[in-house]
């Protein structure tokens, strides 16, 4: 995926933060800042910002690079449900050859980069997630 | 009191890189990381930079000290590893913060000691009346020429105040003091990839004479005597250099110890002395008086004496704390450092 400058700027509240849509209608909470709920249509909806905890609820491993990344891979994908409720997918970081992310892991939200267009474009950042200690 | 801490944050990587695995790798005597004082150095993965970092740090920080992006009035992000050349790093972390539009926000560059200038700049803000709140941020991927002495320290990590009014702060800044001279013991010319130094140039004529010289100032510009102070800390380009400060001000070595950091991450650049102050807070008691002096190269140092107050407990409290950050390793070798640094040349899409 190769963005540009305009488009990323245009997105970037959502890409640099967790904001969660609370829908004042049917009561359902969906991630991003959108205007109408994506499940009843009405847009009678307020926007949160989520601490940024959750546990991951299933994770894979991705073999290969998309365009413009300037990580190798295996890159670590997960489905994370925030303790607001509401579930995102995102890339997990911050893990150890010997350590094992796996459903129920806890995690946090980390702002990361994601990609430049080239070596001297705009760098891309956005909301990751990586593993806390519990205790 | 000039102005107070209201809140404070940090961030280490948590992937360690040995210093004696240095030393093996260049062919230095593997004594050498003994001498400089050092075990291991942080490193950030290769999705991490110091806008990365400085965004966590100072997500903390916000969060200790109760306010909101819509308090802050003024973002300083001081770093000498910009990921721009030109472009603000400040923005884009006030952005991602969620800090209001209506502010002022500037990267300041001085070596390792631009964030301490921006604690300066925010107590004159806020003395002043400009500001209520300011968010100062010191964040570094320091970068070392690969077999250089400085590939012993140079590491990752980022701390991140929210200075403010001293009646609402856990700790208060009762008086600060810098000192600034043109010396040439550390730089890095544009397009030059890794800094130069100045080899022994950077001890006495640069990194002694600045410190002591603030740290006296601040002395002599208060009445206090190096006694009155429960910790001190100073800015760390290695384990040892610290500790001969503190000899030289008759500073006792177990006041100095609780805000060494550098043995265990590196030299953190910006963060360096800060990342200590960190600390010392994390541990400190109310009443405790706690000695800063931050270096940075070119040269110059800021003085601050910030007097502990009673609701330090429950500020640390709404954090991660320093200490934690630093039991907190996982040991990777030096070929996955210089993978996660970009040290290797490689063709981009290949």
């Amino acid at each position: 995926m190769k963005l540009s400058p305009s488009q990323f700027w245009r997105i970037r509240e959502s890409q640099y933060r967790l904001i969660i849509t609370e829908c004042g209608s049917c009561g359902r909470k969906s991630v991003f800042k959108r205007s109408v709920c994506p499940f009843c249509g009405s847009s009678n909806v307020k926007h949160v910002e989520s601490e940024g905890f959750g546990k991951v609820l299933d994770v894979t491993k991705v073999m290969y690079r998309w365009n413009s990344s300037d990580e190798r891979p295996p890159l670590l994908v997960g489905v994370v449900e925030l303790d607001e409720g509401v579930r995102v997918v995102g890339e997990i970081v911050g893990v150890g050859d010997n350590e094992e992310v796996k459903e129920g892991t806890r995690v946090e939200a980390v702002l990361r980069r994601y990609a430049s267009d080239d070596p001297y474009g705009v760098i891309y950042y956005g909301i990751k997630f990586k593993p806390i200690k519990t205790a | 009191m000039e102005a107070g801490i209201r809140g404070w944050g940090a961030y280490i990587p948590k992937f360690r890189v040995s210093a004696t695995e240095i030393a093996t790798l260049w062919g230095y005597d593997v004594k050498l990381p003994k001498a400089l004082g050092v075990v291991e150095k942080a490193v950030a993965e290769e999705d991490e930079d110091a806008v990365t970092m400085g965004w966590y740090a100072a997500r903390v920080a916000l969060k200790r000290a109760g306010v909101s992006g819509e308090d802050i009035d003024a973002v300083f992000f001081g770093t000498e590893s910009k990921p721009y050349a030109v472009k603000p790093s400040a923005t884009i972390v006030a952005d991602a913060l969620g800090v209001k539009r209506r502010k002022l926000s500037t990267d300041l560059e001085f070596a390792c000691r631009a964030a301490g200038e921006g604690i300066r700049i925010s107590i004159g803000l806020v003395k002043g009346g400009l500001a209520q709140n300011t968010l100062v941020i010191g964040s570094d991927t320091a970068q070392a020429n690969p077999g250089d002495l400085l590939d012993f320290t140079a590491s990752s990590g980022a701390v991140a105040f929210v200075i403010g009014n001293p009646s609402k702060s856990p700790a208060a800044i009762e008086a600060s003091v810098s000192y600034v001279t043109d010396t040439p013991d550390f730089w890095r010319r544009d397009r030059s990839p890794y800094p130069e130094h100045g080899e022994i140039f950077t001890g006495e004529p640069a990194y002694f004479h600045h410190i002591l010289s603030a740290a006296k100032l601040l002395l002599d510009e208060t009445g206090l005597k190096p006694s009155d102070f429960d910790y001190a800390v100073f800015h760390q380009p290695n384990g040892k250099f610290p500790l001969q400060v503190a000899r030289a001000l008759g500073i006792p070595q177990e006041k100095v110890l609780p805000g060494l950091v550098t043995p265990y991450i590196g030299n953190t650049y910006n963060a360096s002395a800060l990342l200590g102050l960190a600390k010392i807070l994390e541990e400190a008691k109310p009443g405790n008086r706690i000695l800063v002096v931050t270096f940075g190269s070119g040269a110059g140092s800021d003085a601050f004496s910030i007097v502990v107050g009673d609701s330090i407990y429950e500020v640390v409290s709404r954090g991660p704390k320093v200490s934690d950050m630093i039991s907190s390793r996982v040991s990777i070798p030096y070929g996955v450092y210089a993978k996660f640094r970009g040290l290797y040349l490689r063709n981009i899409g290949g």
